[in-house]
Parts: C-alpha cells; structure tokens; sequence
C-alpha cells in the first residue's frame, strides 16, 4: 500500500494523550495547527464542550457575522457502479434506479429557483452510461442558466473534465474522501474506480486545477477512527489552502447513521463527539465555512446553526425527482430533518441568525 | 574624445578603452560595472570593447544600502 | 508542522544565521563592518551608485569582499519601475557575482512604500532569468501568494516604513502571510528594538532584515549583536512553541444544552 504523504499523514498527532491545561491551552492558540487540532478532539477536551462551543461562536461571528448560507441539493441519477459498503446506492442493493431526463432536471431546477434557492449542489453516482459526462455537462449548464453556484457532488475526474464543467458554468466540487484511513477505505470501496483511494485523494486539486472556485471537503463519519480521519481532513484542507490560495474550501460533517441497505458504522460518532469536532474545526480554521446538512436531526442543526457552523442544506430530497414530483422510493440517506425552507429560516431568525441564499454572482463568471 | 560620464562632460584622453577610463577616474575595475548608453557592458567584453565620441556612460559601484 | 529545520533556506543556499543587515546610513564603513561582525550575518544588502571620483572610498566592495562568511545581496533600490530594477538587478548581478536580489522600488521619495505592481513585475522577470528574488513587499498577503507563484525565493513584507522605527504595525497582515506561505517570510523594514526582531520570529518569520535600527543606534555594533540575540530568541521560542493566551470564555447562558 502507498504511503500517504507527508503533507496528510495524521500519525505523528496520533496516541498522544492531552491533559486538561493542554486542552485550555489550546482553546486559547493564536496560530492554531494540528497539534491544537489534536488536543481539541482529544478525550480530555470532551469536558469543554461548553467553552469549546463559546469559542466556537464567537469566532464564527467574528468570520461569518450572524449568518448562515442556505443550499440545496438535486439528485440526479441513483444510477451507481459502484460498490460502497456503506450506501444505499450501490451498485448490488435492489433499489429502483433513475436516472432524470434533462426536461425533468430543468423542472426540478425551477421549483429549486422558486423557492429561492442560489446554490444547488447537483448528485450522483459513480460515473455509469445513465450518467456520464456529457449528462452532468447539460445538468450543469441548465442549472448554470438559472442558478448562481451550481456545485457537483459526483465521480472524481480528469481536470480536462472538471475544465469543461467549469466552463459549462459550475462553481464548486464537493468531494468527500470518504475515510483518509486507507486499510478501512480499500475495505468499504469493494469494487471499482473508487478502489483507488489516491485517484480520489488528488480530485479536488485537480478540480481546482481546472477552473473551479470552490471545493468541498469531508470525511464520512463512522467508518474509521474519527480522530484519524479528522487530523487528515485538516491537513487536506491547509495543503489546499496553501496551493490553491484562490480557492474558497468548505468542510463538511456527515454522519453515517441508518443508511438505507442496513449498513453499521464500525466506530459511531455520537453527537457530543461531532459537536466537538464541529467546535474544534471553527477553532482551527476560523475561516472556512463549516457545513451540516439534513442528515442531522433538527434539534442538533438548530443548536449548531452559528455554534461553528455556517452553512446549511434544507428543505433536502435525496430521492431522485423529489422537488417537482412527490418520490417515495428510497434515497441515498435518511433525511433527519424535513422541514421546509419557511420553517427553517423562520428558525434561524428565532436565533437572530439571517439566513443567506447567494453569496456570490454568477454575473462575474466569464464562459456560461 | 568626449563621453558623458555619470551626467557630466568627460573628456577622455586615453584609446578608449574601459581599462583606460577607469584608470583615468581612478576606480578599481573588480569593483565597477558599466552602461553605456542605456546598455549593460558585461566585464567579460571589457578587453574588446570601444568607446565612441558622444557615448553616454555610467560608472557604478557598490555602496552601503538597506 | 513545526518548523524544525535550523538553517535558514533560500533558492538552495543555507544560511545559519536569521538576520540580514542592510549596509545603509553607518557613520563610517569600519562602523558597519564590526557591526556585520558583531551580528554574525551571512547576507548583506548593498546598493548600486554612480561612481564618485572625489570619494573613492565610498566603495564597500573592498571591505566586505574581505568578510569571508558574507554573501552579497543588490537591491534595486533608486528604481522608480520594473524595466529599472530589472536592470539594476542585472547591474547588481555583474558587480557583485551574486544571485540574490533584493527588489525594493519605492517611487514616492518622501514615504518609500513599496510599489506593489512595478515589484511584481520585475520579480516574475528576474525570477524567470534565475535570480534568487527577495521583494520588498507591503505587508499583503494575496501578492505574497502571487510572489510565491512567480518564483520568489522568500517575500519580504514591511513592519512599518523603512526607517520609521514604527515596529510590527503589521503584524496581523504577517501572521496571515506566514500561515499560507510556502516560502520563508522575512520581515523587511520598521523594527526598531531587538525584542520586535524576536517578536517576529516568534511569529513564524524565517528570517528579519534590518539597517536602521542598528546604523542609528547609539552604538551599532553592540545594537548589533544586540539584534542577532533578538532574533536568536525569537526563533529559539518558535521552536519551543509559546504558551497561548487564554481565551476560555464563559458563557451566561449553556450553548451546548440541546446535545444529547
Ligand atoms: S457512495 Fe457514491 S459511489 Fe458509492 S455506491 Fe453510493 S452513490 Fe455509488
């Protein structure tokens, strides 16, 4: 097995315990780095929840002001080959599979539109003939017609692809390695490209490489130890910063919890242990936006909502044609939280947060 | 023959030579550079190198700067 | 990662010592050159001048051509535009052997900030001709990056204005540029005191350049070596990484209640 570079290895923070005036210290770093990153997620710092949140909000008001950016996700195509042990669409679960017509995305788009939506995340599967490059091109240039950010949710690619795509008008590339734990991921990819854990690994620079702005980084909680998978995840994120420093990056969260196919994470997060990460993350890049998408239940996303994180999905169908139409099959994921867009905004300015629909114009994006 | 040097009327009564001028001015050739004008003259084309009448030079060296 | 290299790096050379002294503004040549002793430097920065036959021994080639650990860094101080400082590096390049350049062009006379657009400019050209290239900068950190992707071998951003002695004014804009810099970054003019010189380095800084602060000092050469302690602590305590501030807020109310 290839090494992982030195860039993203977590090792040398590993299985170093932190002592309580370890963890204070650390709260207080003024250039945060892994070594803080470690002591945030470290046992011990799981009694300062409560100061590790406070830090948390402040600094995500300081960053952020009082907002929270709002986006939406558009399943594509449930069409998968791939073979991910975890998800419900891969290519050996009996699922009933759909691919959308292109006149069928453009009507999904326009219910998205009409909600008000400006940053659509656009999903699916591992590349496959219901959904290959041509396809997503046309969903992106609909998308791109009506939609400010249109971001992308699907298989790693060339950059010469990712070029086309930008210059089709897509904005951002959200791409989660999964685990950085490369013995869990050879075992949880079972089959196909997605095998090759480094080919992955190199996506978003090429993504970025080719033209787009903005790149979405995670690791799938659940699989392997979360604090293995968080140290690399950060390092991913400062070595991105540091080579691409136009790019905007995004971290994300997600939890597996009760996948569709009956799927066990091996090393569960429970939601203490993900506000700690969330918290230690705001504290360790202040200015990266945090994000938490309905996967979570309401309760929890209401308590995060500025306590770190500042962007959010909602109103979420991972169903494939869930806006235009009423879908009841299966999706990729339980949604945890279902409530509509009024509900949620009407939430958020409860807490005296101004939910944000578009920050950023498509008006400044030269090929559309 | 009659140069500019460093912005001021010179007028140089050897053959014309780099070595010629900077013995004349009195500065150490290790530690000089040179234009002519407007053009760097590399030290390694120094032997073969002419000057005209009406050239316009400039003598440079090194002093103390931040 | 901690930076746990000691040596200083820049475009392949090493240099052990994390101070560059600027040659500018000493009462008299021996002054400066007890004070590059005294300091320990490696690297000096010099400056290009018309020859003056009345004062020839202005000339600095031949008292630093005799500090064996010393190597020679031109500016291209005087240059009001990229075309003049790329020739006065080519100027600097012939006379002194020496591949290192410091770009500085400061076309306002009075204030001598930095011309950011003309400094990039004329580091992407020397870059691409194979000078080893120092910017003087205006502590900003989207022309650092744009500096370190056209070959610069460090970025060197001001504390404050050359000779104001106004410190690490700053210092918030350089803690940005050290965080995302892959390159060494040098804070280049202001610092006035030796403890500003550890302040920086312990900021994250490679390296600090320094000239007034010792050519005025009451006595230079123990400001000197003054300065090269500074530096030698500042750096000692990055090593050893400072204890951070405390910043452990409670809160009137719980945050985290609705956890389970
Ligand atoms: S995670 Fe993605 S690639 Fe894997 S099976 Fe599910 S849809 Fe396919």
């Amino acid at each position: 097995m290839q090494t992982l570079p030195d860039w993203l290895n977590p090792e040398p923070w590993l299985n170093r315990t932190f002592s309580a005036s370890e963890v204070r210290q650390a709260l207080g770093a003024e250039s945060p780095d892994e070594t803080t990153l470690a002591a945030l997620l470290s046992p011990a710092a799981a009694d300062f929840l409560e100061p590790m949140a406070a830090r948390a909000q402040a600094l995500t008001r300081r960053h952020f002001g009082r907002t929270v950016q709002l986006y939406i996700p558009l399943y594509l195509s449930s069409w998968c080959s791939g073979g991910c042990a975890y998800c419900g669409f891969a290519a050996d679960r009996q699922t009933d599979r759909h691919a959308l017509a292109l006149a069928a995305v453009e009507k999904e788009i326009d219910a998205i539109k009409a909600m008000g939506f400006e940053e659509i995340l656009l999903l699916t599967g591992e590349r496959c003939a219901q959904a290959d490059l041509d396809y997503l091109r046309e969903c992106v240039h609909l998308a791109a017609q009506k939609i400010h950010n249109v971001a992308i949710e699907v298989f790693p690619m060339a950059e010469a692809e990712y070029r086309s795509l930008a210059e089709t008008g897509g904005t951002g590339v959200t791409l989660y390695q999964e685990t950085y734990h490369q013995e869990t991921y050879d075992r949880m990819h079972r089959w196909g490209p997605k095998k090759d854990f480094f080919q992955r690994l190199d996506a978003p620079t090429r993504a970025l490489a080719g033209g787009f702005r903005f790149a979405g980084l995670g690791a799938l909680l659940g699989l392997a130890d979360p604090r293995y998978d968080m140290l690399a995840l950060y390092r991913h994120v400062r070595h991105l910063q540091k080579t691409f420093w136009r790019a905007g990056l995004t971290v994300s969260f997600p939890r597996i919890r009760h996948e569709a196919g009956g799927f066990i994470p091996p090393h569960p997060v429970d939601e203490k242990m993900l506000s700690q990460i969330i918290f230690a993350f705001r504290i360790c890049l202040p200015d990266v936006p945090l994000v938490l998408s309905t996967r979570e239940g309401a309760a929890f996303r209401d308590g995060m909502a500025g306590l770190g994180i500042n962007k959010m999905s909602i109103a979420s169908k991972t169903t494939v044609g869930g806006y235009s139409d009423k879908g009841s099959e299966e999706g990729q994921f339980d949604i945890s939280d279902d409530r509509g867009l009024d509900e949620f905004c009407a939430m958020l300015r409860g807490k005296k947060l101004e939910p944000v629909f578009k920050n950023w114009d498509g008006v400044y994006r030269l090929t559309a | 023959m009659f140069l500019t040097v460093n912005d001021e009327n010179y007028e140089h009564h050897g053959d014309g030579t780099v070595a010629a001028l900077l013995t004349e001015l009195g500065a150490t050739p290790e530690h000089t550079a040179l234009t002519v004008n407007g053009e760097l003259v590399f030290s390694k084309d120094w032997k073969v190198f002419k000057f005209n009448g009406g050239d316009t030079v400039e003598v440079l060296t090194f002093v103390g700067g931040g | 990662m901690k930076d746990e290299q000691t040596s200083l790096k820049l475009g392949g050379h090493e240099f052990k010592s994390r101070l560059i002294l600027g040659t500018g503004k000493f009462s008299d040549i021996e002054t400066m050159v007890r004070a590059i002793e005294a300091s320990g430097t490696e690297l000096v920065t010099v400056a290009l001048r018309r020859f003056n036959r009345d004062k020839p021994s202005d000339d600095l080639c031949a008292p630093l051509a005799k500090l064996k650990n010393v190597k020679l860094m031109p500016n291209t101080s005087g240059a009001m535009n990229s075309k003049e400082a790329v020739r006065a590096a080519q100027l600097g390049r012939e006379l002194s052997g020496s591949p290192f350049v410091k770009v500085e062009i400061h076309p306002n006379p009075h204030h001598l900030m930095p011309d950011a657009i003309e400094t990039y400019l004329a580091a992407k050209e020397l870059a691409a001709d194979g000078f080893i290239v120092l910017p003087y900068i205006p502590a900003d950190p989207v022309l650092a990056k744009k500096l370190e992707d056209v070959g610069c071998a460090a970025v060197m951003p001001l504390g404050a204005a050359i000779g104001s002695g106004g410190g690490l004014s700053t210092a918030d804009m350089i803690q940005l540029i050290i965080r995302d810099s892959n390159i060494p970054v040098i804070v280049d003019a202001g610092l006035r005191a030796p403890s500003e010189a550890a302040r920086a380095m312990e900021m994250g800084c490679a390296a600090v350049l320094v000239n007034s602060a010792i050519a005025a000092a009451k006595n230079p050469v123990a400001m000197a070596r003054a300065f090269a302690l500074g530096v030698e602590t500042g750096y000692a305590a990055r090593q050893a990484g400072l204890m951070p501030k405390s910043a452990v807020a409670v809160a009137t109310s719980p945050l985290t209640s609705f956890l389970k």
